[in-house]
């Protein structure tokens, strides 16, 4: 491990030299998988694998830098404008190497130690993100600044949210009602989430309990147990497609679902499935669309 | 009773009979012998329609092709070489297969005669002790004698042997052959066996067909199938004198 | 004894108390906790026709447990009695759905019919029902010319080396078609795995309509799936329609399993397991053995289920995980005995 790490360095180091020299100042930090970094300077060509990643890009007005995007990069609308690699289980070198990019952003997912190695032999810098929580999206757009050179907009980003949060939290009551986050629909059996995901942290902000917090992470779920925890309110990050009832329609029509609570206060709600599950700025949307759905008069109804 | 015109097999480009013809009238035993590939067991796939042929092959006056499936079980039965049971049916449930094509009626339930049938089919051949044994327990002598039994309750008309003597000791040898000649002496009925063993043959067919290589060497009464020349032209040796000396051997 | 070889009709009714007693037990079961004494008096009035309280036990026990209680033990039955079925119709004791891949061809059928948005307007369902049925039989009738171009006797190895093929094939156009379909089809686990979550009163309509016609089609052929257990040319020579009796249990089987896949998925081995263990009790006479496996695939599948939604609660395992599991064991089990034995088992 120590050896990779020396010989990654020197790599870095002699093709360092090689490298036009763009800004004076180099930087030098630990990724979030805690492997050292070092860089000459803010780098101008971005290759980013993760939908997060290029959303903190543009967020932090970075978005000229990207070069290519992995292909469930979709937001903001102009990231579609640059070129696609496959990403995840698929990523193919050839096609991030033929991008010429100075930086790799990827996710820890997908990606092998082979992967890795083969694209900084190849002269490229890898930078992993890796936010498991909150703090960990801070982190992550703070190192994305660092690459960018991009630091004021960076703090001032994280201040944002931060502060979003925050107002949030301070308006929401902690009135103990639950919700209950549907990530995967009945028909292909209920998958909820549970301890340890972004959605419990954003029901925490909004003063609400996961119905499912003894579960850790994503857990498939029985029906019943959602009938006998009867949670004020359900989430679902299903996907409409144009046919048939909607996520939430589908819901409020299960049968025997009719007893929640949540279903007679038609307290349903279709969360934004890419704000809410990406590690990336938009989980401020998320948060504000989810909590103003719970303040709303319908919801606030005290159930029967 | 069945009677064949020109009967030709192909499996492909190999033609494995070629236009053999041969008539057999109830009480008849017809042995059919000849080398390895002649067509023997060919021919008796052609009866029971388990092969296609051209020609024609009548039986009781009727196009075998156009009796169903049960009706020929009812007119014809066979006994393979081959015998794999899978699984461990008891030998009694194996004989009463026999019995398949003679339900009739409300969901095929009523067969007045049958339990009657396969119980006697268990005695002549020596069975009932066996009855619920199963057969995977068996030797290939008392499988032999098991099908033996099933082809007996199926009670045809035109009993089809292929190599009946095959898996048997000499004991069962002789009795199947004397258990086939009483079944016989009731009207109405016939035999037609693949042979190896041309003593068997003379001794137990009324008739025989001599094949080689698909074609018909001779037919007609065993006594003036089975002489000299038409064994040499079928086997290509001097059958009557290898036999000759095989049975001298015992003589001294 | 002697004159009864046929399935008794005490045995009938003991099939269905057995049926109904662990029908009982998994409705009153769950991972939701509620006092047996008020469960059992909804299901007393339900049953009674008398009018429940609105609540949440109605709506567990009525809408939740029972139809999934119910799609359970429809689809184990059917299930187990595909695999008798075809076990004996092939002389093979290691066929089934699974491993021959007909459940695999089953939800390609299925899940093509939900990506290209085939349906039938006002028969819910019906379209990636249809679609797995005839996918099944194109799949069977595939795997079996196979396995007769390759090897006439259709030997146990053989038949089950092209299944496995066959089955990988089809599920590798089933992950192509999901990541070409985005969230559509979701989760690979539902067709690979099964699952029996959320099922409804529809998908019991639709395997219960299936048993009755297929599943009497099956069971009405004991006689001549006897006769080709026990070999398929003396099948043919005691009188069997052999062609005729092969299509239709082919057809009956893939049906049902085409059925039984798109209401849950491919649940594995459910045909493997069954009518082995029945075998070991009843012998192999179908017209015992068909109408005991149906039974024990119901009781079967309904306690397996139950295990795999109460052992972890409030998670849910996948059913096919638990029956795949077990299955594995008694798939070794079989082949190790039917190579020991030479020609015991096959």
């Amino acid at each position: 491990m120590i050896r990779k790490l020396v010989t990654l360095l020197l790599c870095a180091a002699m093709l360092g030299g090689c490298l036009p020299a763009a800004l004076a100042e180099s930087v030098d930090f630990t990724d979030m998988m805690n492997r050292p970094i070092h860089l000459d300077g803010p780098v101008d060509r971005i290759v980013a694998l993760t939908a997060a990643d290029c959303e903190i890009l543009y967020a932090l007005g970075a978005g000229d830098k990207l070069v290519g995007r992995g292909e469930y990069c979709d937001y903001p609308a102009e990231v579609l404008d640059k070129p696609v690699v496959k990403s995840g289980a698929e990523t193919n070198l050839e096609e991030v190497l033929a991008l010429n990019p100075q930086v790799v952003l990827m996710g820890t997912m997908a990606q092998t130690a082979e992967q890795v190695e083969a694209l900084e032999n190849a002269g490229v810098k890898v930078i992993v993100s890796d936010a498991q929580n909150l703090a960990g999206v801070y982190d992550a757009i703070a190192m994305i600044g660092t690459v960018t050179g991009k630091n004021n907009e960076a703090d001032g980003l994280i201040l944002k949210m931060q502060e979003t949060f925050a107002n949030i939290a301070a308006q929401a009551e902690k009135t103990g009602k639950t919700v209950y986050f549907e990530v995967s629909p009945l028909q292909w059996g209920l998958w909820a989430a549970g301890k340890g995901t972004f959605m419990d942290e954003l029901a925490e902000i909004c003063g609400l309990e996961n119905a499912f917090a003894d579960v850790q992470g994503w857990g498939a779920v029985s029906a019943e147990s959602v009938l006998e925890r009867d949670p004020d309110f359900i989430v679902t990050t299903s996907m409409y497609w144009g046919e048939g009832p909607t996520p939430v329609e589908e819901i409020l029509s299960r049968d025997g679902w009719g007893v929640l609570k949540a279903v007679k206060n038609g307290a349903v709600f279709n969360a934004d499935s890419n704000a809410i599950t990406r590690p990336g700025p938009r989980l401020m949307e998320a948060v504000q669309a989810l909590y103003e759905f719970i303040s709303a008069p319908a919801a606030l109804e005290p159930a029967a | 009773m069945l009677n064949a015109e020109n009967i030709t097999v192909r499996y492909g480009e190999k033609t494995v009979l070629d236009q053999v013809s041969f008539s057999v009238d109830s009480g008849e035993w017809w042995m059919v012998a000849g080398p390895n590939g002649a067509g023997k067991s060919t021919l008796l796939s052609a009866v029971t329609r388990g092969v296609p042929c051209a020609g024609r092959i009548t039986l009781l006056g009727r196009d075998v092709s156009s009796y169903r499936p049960e009706e020929l079980a009812r007119q014809v039965g066979m006994l393979e070489q081959n015998h794999a049971a899978g699984y461990a049916f008891t030998v009694e449930e194996v004989v009463a297969l026999g019995r398949y094509a003679h339900r009739t009626g409300f969901l095929r339930r009523g067969d007045a005669e049958g339990e009657d049938k396969v119980r006697q089919a268990l005695a002549l051949t020596g069975l009932q002790e066996l009855a619920r044994r199963s057969v995977l327990t068996l030797s290939g002598g008392e499988m032999q004698r098991v099908f033996l039994a099933q082809v007996l309750a199926q009670d045809p008309r035109l009993l089809l042997l292929d190599e009946p003597a095959n898996h048997l000791d000499l004991i069962y040898q002789k009795q199947l052959f004397s258990l086939i000649g009483d079944w016989l002496k009731t009207p109405g009925r016939a035999v037609i066996s693949v042979v190896h063993d041309l003593a068997l043959a003379r001794r137990y067919g009324t008739h025989a067909l001599l094949l080689r290589q698909g074609k018909t060497v001779s037919d007609g009464r065993t006594a003036e199938v089975f002489t000299p020349q038409n064994l040499q032209t079928a086997y290509g040796m001097d059958v009557f004198a290898w036999m000759q000396g095989l049975y001298a051997a015992w003589q001294q | 004894m002697k004159k009864q070889d046929g399935f008794p009709w005490y045995g009938w009714i003991a099939g269905l108390a057995a049926v109904l007693l662990t029908m009982l037990l998994c409705v009153c079961s769950g991972s939701a906790q509620l006092a047996a004494g008020e469960t059992l008096s909804v299901i007393a009035r339900a049953i009674g026709g008398l009018p429940v309280e609105d609540g949440l036990y109605k709506s567990i026990i009525l809408s939740i447990r029972l139809p999934r209680v119910l799609s359970a033990a429809l689809s184990g039955a059917a299930l187990a009695l595909c695999g008798g079925a075809m076990q004996g119709l092939l002389r093979n004791p290691l066929a089934d759905g699974s491993t021959l891949g007909v459940s695999s061809g089953g939800a390609l059928g299925a899940a093509l019919a939900i990506v290209l948005g085939i349906s039938i307007p006002g028969l819910p369902l019906a379209a990636s029902t249809g679609m797995a049925m005839l996918f099944s039989f194109g799949s069977l009738v595939m795997i079996l010319s196979l396995a007769y171009a390759m090897d006439r006797s259709l030997a146990t190895s053989t038949i089950i080396l092209i299944g496995v093929i066959f089955s990988m094939l089809a599920s590798s156009l089933l992950s192509l078609l999901i990541t070409f379909s985005g969230e559509k089809l979701r989760s690979i686990t539902f067709w690979t795995m099964g699952s029996l979550s959320g099922r409804n009163y529809t998908h019991v309509l639709i395997l219960l309509g299936g048993l009755a016609v297929f599943g009497t089609v099956l069971v009405s052929q004991g006689r001549e799936m006897n006769a080709f257990a026990v070999g398929e040319e003396n099948a043919r020579h005691v009188g069997v329609p052999v062609r005729r009796v092969k299509l239709r249990v082919m057809i009956a089987a893939s049906a049902l399993i085409g059925m039984c896949v798109s209401v849950g998925g491919s649940i594995g081995f459910v045909g493997l397991i069954v009518p082995h263990m029945v075998r070991l009790v009843t012998g192999p006479n179908h017209r015992r053995m068909l109408p005991v496996t149906m039974f024990a695939g119901a009781v079967f599948l309904m306690l397996t289920d139950l295990l795999a939604r109460t052992v972890l609660s409030p998670i849910e395992l996948p059913i096919g995980v638990v029956t795949s599991m077990i299955g594995a064991v008694v798939f070794v089990s079989i082949f190790y005995h039917s190579r020991k034995g030479g020609k015991s088992a096959c």
